[in-house]
């Protein structure tokens, strides 16, 4: 025997595909050719020759499916000839009859099918008998693939000619009612969901997957039904809610397979229209509460809410019927079908929250009571599934995630989120890291939306709610977060207290107080970011009652009170072991209370400058940080106004001091240059205010600074330095010193110039010589424009 | 009948009376072709003329008779005919023909109490003959007519309703609207399945054709499958119901015959066969009753031929 080359079953089917398709043609040219003769039996004997290929077991469905398209295109001549021949009245007579000698039910059916629908063009017979007797007569396909195809071409020929009027006419032929299309469809109907479902209880059960996909390919010619029923345009309301929606949901929940419910429940709600839907919820989700348990049930309940809140959303002139309790229906039915599935998964359950969420903001925006409802329910559930410390990363805490952030969005309004009562109590099922990133949403929508506090109620809430941002959490982790991520965080909630304003003073106070011991509990790590916005706000707040000091006649206890609020927090910050950012902050208290200048100003601000010293004396011990610090205070110092001269003159004094202390010898000399201007114009009070200058003291402190950078053992910096006191004198000498003079300019030049080209040549020197040379251009150009009586004897 | 020359001195011709409106009707031969002839029904006279056409001048002969004659032939007796029926009438006395002659004749409301039929083993047939007696050898002309039986509807026409099964296996009960069918009808039914632990490939309707001969020890079954009608493609599963309806009018069927003339009996049955997929078989045969319904033409009234859709609606019967 001749070995025949291996198929593969791909191989296999479209050889079987080709082999029917190649018997289809035969036939049904032969058909043709009988037909254009005139030779109708012969004709009918031709097409139920091809009409016997669809009696195959060996096709695929897709395979099937092409078959039954090359043969139903097939069939349209036949029924064209036969309609034509109807009309030109060569009737034949018991033709409907005559197909039905055919032995084989397959052809028998295609072929009564074909000529029932050209009675009913042509008038002949009751169409409404016609119809019925033809969706009874397809019982006898059992065969799950064959019969779907056969019914689906019953449904496709009668399109067009199924009644669709609600009283019989008066024509004997043109019978039957829109009922009897319903009626007729929900047959077709409910045979075919039968043999689908049938197909999934075939065969071997290692091939259940491929079945189920096959199945899916096959549920559009399921499906078809309800869309004919949609179709009908007699069908209303009345209708819908009694004979269509009913039997449909019957077949569908009784069916018990969770391909066919699921596929057929989102049918219904695609195709039927909106209005229907809403007049029908209670049955239509009574129905969902009893499909099988693999059914994803909230896909259905999820895809409905979606259409009816678009459907809301649409047109507001239609918008939902007040009488419909849109909301309570899904609420209680949702509930049902919750109670119904005991192994239906958390994130299941928290997805139809998140659906019903959306409904109730979509169609209800103004009632914030259909939100909390929600939550409540849904805290119901967790507490009675005794779920808590979600781990972010499951299923379910995403879901509630999505939840908890789905009014965040929607009210972009954090007030409107705290009046919610069942919010709060929701985080107690997050995991911490869930917690914090719900609060780093929720304070960036108050951010983004610029939504301020103005309440400490509010505050309280708010603060409460995102705890995780501002307190340490019983269940935090073990290991330090990502120091980037905790640092964003935390600017998140400095940024943040800018937002907590009152409109009133008085409540502003009180906010800040608020808010000072939320924040106040956050350990070291985090008050460095919070506490300065806290005192920066404090000093706002003071400076706006000095802006009503006419309507408030205690604005000067208050203010006092303010800044010793500001004290005591600038406190627990170098109690955190923190110096530089105390320090400036009470430099800007200092600056502060002078510039408000209430009662008593004067000792506070000295009282803050003070404290400034302390820390830097006890906590600065970096030199770098030491010169910056006593540089601020030595600016702090110059610029404020509201000391006389029993405190300016201890603080200049302990500023050149403290300058002249410092340890490496170029800071000792640009400290002590600094100090310089304390002397020009640093303001006492007991000189009205007005700028020292004192000359003397500023060449002093100047001369000081040269002897110390002649010290200097590293040249380049020397040279550096000398540039820079060269600066100084420049300054001083145009402000009008007369202490300085050209001689000692000339003398520094020269100095300079003498030294410079010694220096190794480097990218540093480069600097120095151009810092240099700038400054000499600064000179040359105010010779110029003076006509060199000021800089008379200034060598360059 | 032309032996060496000697062929018959005279032709014979039979002419029914109203041959022109008479209808005709097919029966088969035994060697299975068709044939057309006058059909003549139980009671109706048959009349007419037989024509004697001389080829010679004359003729003497022993007397002209015709015979109507009813008779049954078992084809393995070939010997035996048994006539049931044997009417003589004497056309002419014995004499001298001297030209060509033509004689009626009538049989006056012949009893005419069987159907013609042709089946394989037995054939029953209706004959004209006219014999002129000769001395040597008769002339002999026979001529066929076909007789159709007519029967009333049946007073009781019950539907047959049954259930069946294999124990633990399949149930099912099956229904056929009636139990006497006449031979244009159509049979309406369904089959509806209780119980289904096998995995059905299809099912259909036969109808068996069982002629029975001879008696006692010598009896004879002959069965013919009529028809097969598939009712059902695929499996089907407990609670469906599958409708059934087969025209009659297609095969090639005759009333059912019972002891006719105690020499054979032709009954009909309705095979329901179920095959697996196993090609296993399962089936049960019940008996109907086929009878011939008078056309409408003859006044006989018409209850239920005109088949439209919706017959399967089984009457009262089945509630």
């Amino acid at each position: 025997m001749p070995s025949t080359p291996q198929l593969s079953p791909t191989e296999e089917q479209e050889k079987l595909l080709d082999e029917a398709l190649a018997v289809v043609k035969q036939q049904s040219f032969q058909m043709k050719r009988c037909l254009d003769k005139g030779k109708l039996m012969d004709g009918l004997k031709h097409a139920s020759n091809m009409l016997s290929e669809l009696r195959t077991s060996m096709l695929s469905p897709k395979n099937y499916y092409e078959l039954y398209m090359a043969i139903s295109d097939e069939l349209r001549h036949l029924e064209l000839y036969l309609v034509d021949e109807f009309q030109k009245g060569r009737k034949v007579a018991d033709l409907y009859e005559l197909v039905q000698y055919a032995g084989n039910i397959i052809p028998r059916l295609y072929l009564l099918i074909t000529v029932g629908v050209v009675y009913i063009k042509a008038s002949e017979l009751s169409r409404k008998d016609i119809l019925a007797d033809l969706v009874e007569m397809c019982r006898g396909v059992q065969h799950p693939l064959r019969g779907l195809f056969l019914r689906n071409y019953l449904l496709q020929c009668t399109k067009n000619v199924l009644p669709d009027v609600e009283a019989e006419g008066a024509s004997e032929s043109e019978t039957g009612t829109v009922k009897d299309s319903v009626d007729f469809i929900q047959l077709n109907f409910a045979e075919m969901n039968k043999l689908w479902v049938r197909m999934q209880h075939q065969g071997h059960s290692r091939d259940k997957e491929k079945r189920e996909q096959e199945r899916r390919e096959l549920r559009i010619l399921v499906g078809t039904n309800l869309v004919r029923l949609s179709q009908l345009e007699c069908v209303d309301l009345e209708t819908y809610r009694k004979v269509i929606l009913p039997p449909i949901l019957e077949q569908v929940v009784s069916c018990r397979d969770p391909i066919a419910q699921e596929y057929l429940m989102e049918c219904v709600i695609q195709v039927f229209p909106d209005e229907f839907h809403l007049q029908t919820l209670n049955t239509f989700l009574r129905a969902c509460a009893d499909l099988h348990k693999d059914v994803n049930v909230k896909n259905i309940i999820i895809s409905l809410i979606d259409r009816l809140a678009q459907f809301a959303h649409k047109d507001e002139s239609v918008g939902i019927p007040s009488e419909i309790q849109l909301f309570d229906i899904f609420s209680q039915q949702i509930s049902t079908v919750i109670q119904n599935r005991p192994d239906m998964p958390p994130e299941d359950i928290v997805s139809l929250q998140v659906a019903l969420i959306n409904l109730a903001l979509k169609c209800y925006p103004d009632k914030t009571e259909y939100v909390d409802k929600v939550l409540e329910t849904t805290e119901e559930i967790f507490n009675r599934l005794n779920l808590d410390h979600l781990e972010h990363t499951t299923a379910v805490s995403k879901e509630l995630t999505k939840l908890m952030k789905i009014p965040v969005d929607n009210y972009n309004n954090v007030l409107t989120l705290v009046k919610l009562e069942h919010y709060g109590p929701l985080f107690e099922y997050f995991d911490y890291t869930a917690r914090k990133g719900i609060s780093c949403y929720i304070i960036n929508n108050a951010l983004d939306n610029d939504t301020q506090i103005p309440t400490q109620e509010q505050v309280d809430a708010i603060l409460g709610l995102v705890g995780p941002l501002i307190v340490d959490q019983s269940d935090q982790p073990e290991e330090e977060e990502d120091p980037e991520d905790f640092m964003e965080e935390q600017g998140l909630m400095g940024r943040f207290v800018n937002l907590l304003l009152a409109d009133d003073p008085d409540q502003q106070y009180l906010i800040l107080n608020a808010a000072r011991k939320h924040f106040g509990a956050g350990g070291n790590k985090r008050i460095k970011y919070t506490l300065p916005s806290i005192i920066f706000g404090a000093y706002k707040l003071a400076y706006k009652y000095k802006s009503i000091a006419e309507e408030d006649e205690k604005w000067e206890k208050k203010c006092q009170k303010i800044f010793s609020f500001c004290h005591q927090t600038i406190g627990a910050l170098i109690k955190a072991e923190l110096a530089e950012l105390p320090l400036r902050l009470f430099l800007q208290g200092a600056v502060s209370a002078g510039e408000i200048g209430f009662e008593n100003h004067e000792s506070v601000a000295y009282e803050f400058i003070s404290q400034a010293f302390s820390i830097y004396e006890d906590e600065i011990s970096d030199s770098k940080a030491q010169l910056s610090a006593i540089t601020l205070i030595i600016g702090t110092v110059e610029q404020m106004k509201c000391f006389g001269d029993e405190n300016h003159e201890p603080l200049r004094t302990q500023c050149a001091l403290a300058a002249s202390k410092l340890l490496k010898k170029p800071d000792q000399c640009r400290g002590v240059v600094t100090c310089s201007h304390l002397f020009w114009s640093g303001k006492s009070k007991d000189n009205n205010g007005e700028e020292m200058r004192d000359g003397k003291r500023v060449m002093e402190c100047l001369k000081k600074g040269l002897r110390i950078a002649n010290q200097c053992m590293d040249s380049s910096v020397q040279v550096q330095l000398f540039v820079e006191i060269l600066n100084q004198y420049i300054y001083f000498y145009e402000k009008g010193n007369d202490q300085v003079t050209v001689a000692v300019l000339n003398q520094l030049i020269g100095k300079i110039r003498e030294d410079l080209p010694n220096l190794e040549a480097n990218e540093e020197t480069e600097q120095i010589n151009k810092h240099f040379q700038n400054t000499l251009e600064h000179l040359r150009g105010q010779m110029e424009s003076d006509g060199e009586s000021k800089y008379e004897g200034l060598t360059l | 009948m032309s032996f060496f020359g000697f062929g018959p001195s005279a032709e014979v011709d039979i002419v029914l009376e109203g041959q022109d409106t008479r209808k005709t009707a097919e029966i088969k031969t035994e060697d299975g072709k068709k044939e057309r002839h006058y059909l003549y029904y139980d009671g109706e006279t048959v009349s007419g003329k037989v024509n004697v056409r001389l080829k010679k001048g004359k003729m003497e002969h022993q007397g002209v008779k015709i015979e109507f004659i009813g008779q049954i032939e078992l084809y393995y007796d070939r010997g035996n005919h048994h006539e049931f029926t044997s009417l003589v009438k004497e056309l002419a006395r014995p004499g001298e023909l001297t030209g060509n002659a033509s004689y009626s004749f009538e049989f006056i409301q012949v009893e005419k109490p069987y159907e013609s039929y042709t089946g394989a083993n037995v054939r029953l047939r209706y004959f004209l003959r006219v014999t002129i007696v000769k001395r040597i050898s008769d002339i002999v002309k026979d001529s066929d007519v076909i007789v159709h039986t007519l029967a009333h509807y049946p007073d009781m026409n019950n539907s047959i309703k049954m259930e069946v099964g294999i124990e633990d296996c399949l149930h099912i009960e099956f229904e056929y609207n009636k139990s006497k069918y006449h031979l244009k009808d159509v049979i309406v039914g369904k089959i509806y399945f209780l119980l289904v632990r096998i995995k059905i490939k299809h099912m259909e309707i036969q109808i068996i054709k069982r002629e029975t001969t001879g008696s006692g020890p010598n009896t004879f079954n002959e069965n013919e499958t009529i028809a097969k009608y598939e009712i059902m493609d695929g499996a089907p599963v407990r609670g469906e119901s599958i409708p059934i309806r087969l025209f009659l009018s297609g095969y090639e069927l005759t009333p059912s015959m019972r002891d006719i003339n105690k020499k054979f009996s032709v009954r009909y049955y309705l095979n329901l066969v179920l095959v697996d997929e196993e090609e296993r078989r399962y089936f049960k045969q019940q008996e109907i009753t086929l009878f011939r319904r008078a056309d409408r033409k003859k006044g006989h009234p018409d209850n239920t031929s005109k088949v439209t859709p919706g017959t399967q609606k089984l009457g009262d019967s089945t509630q």
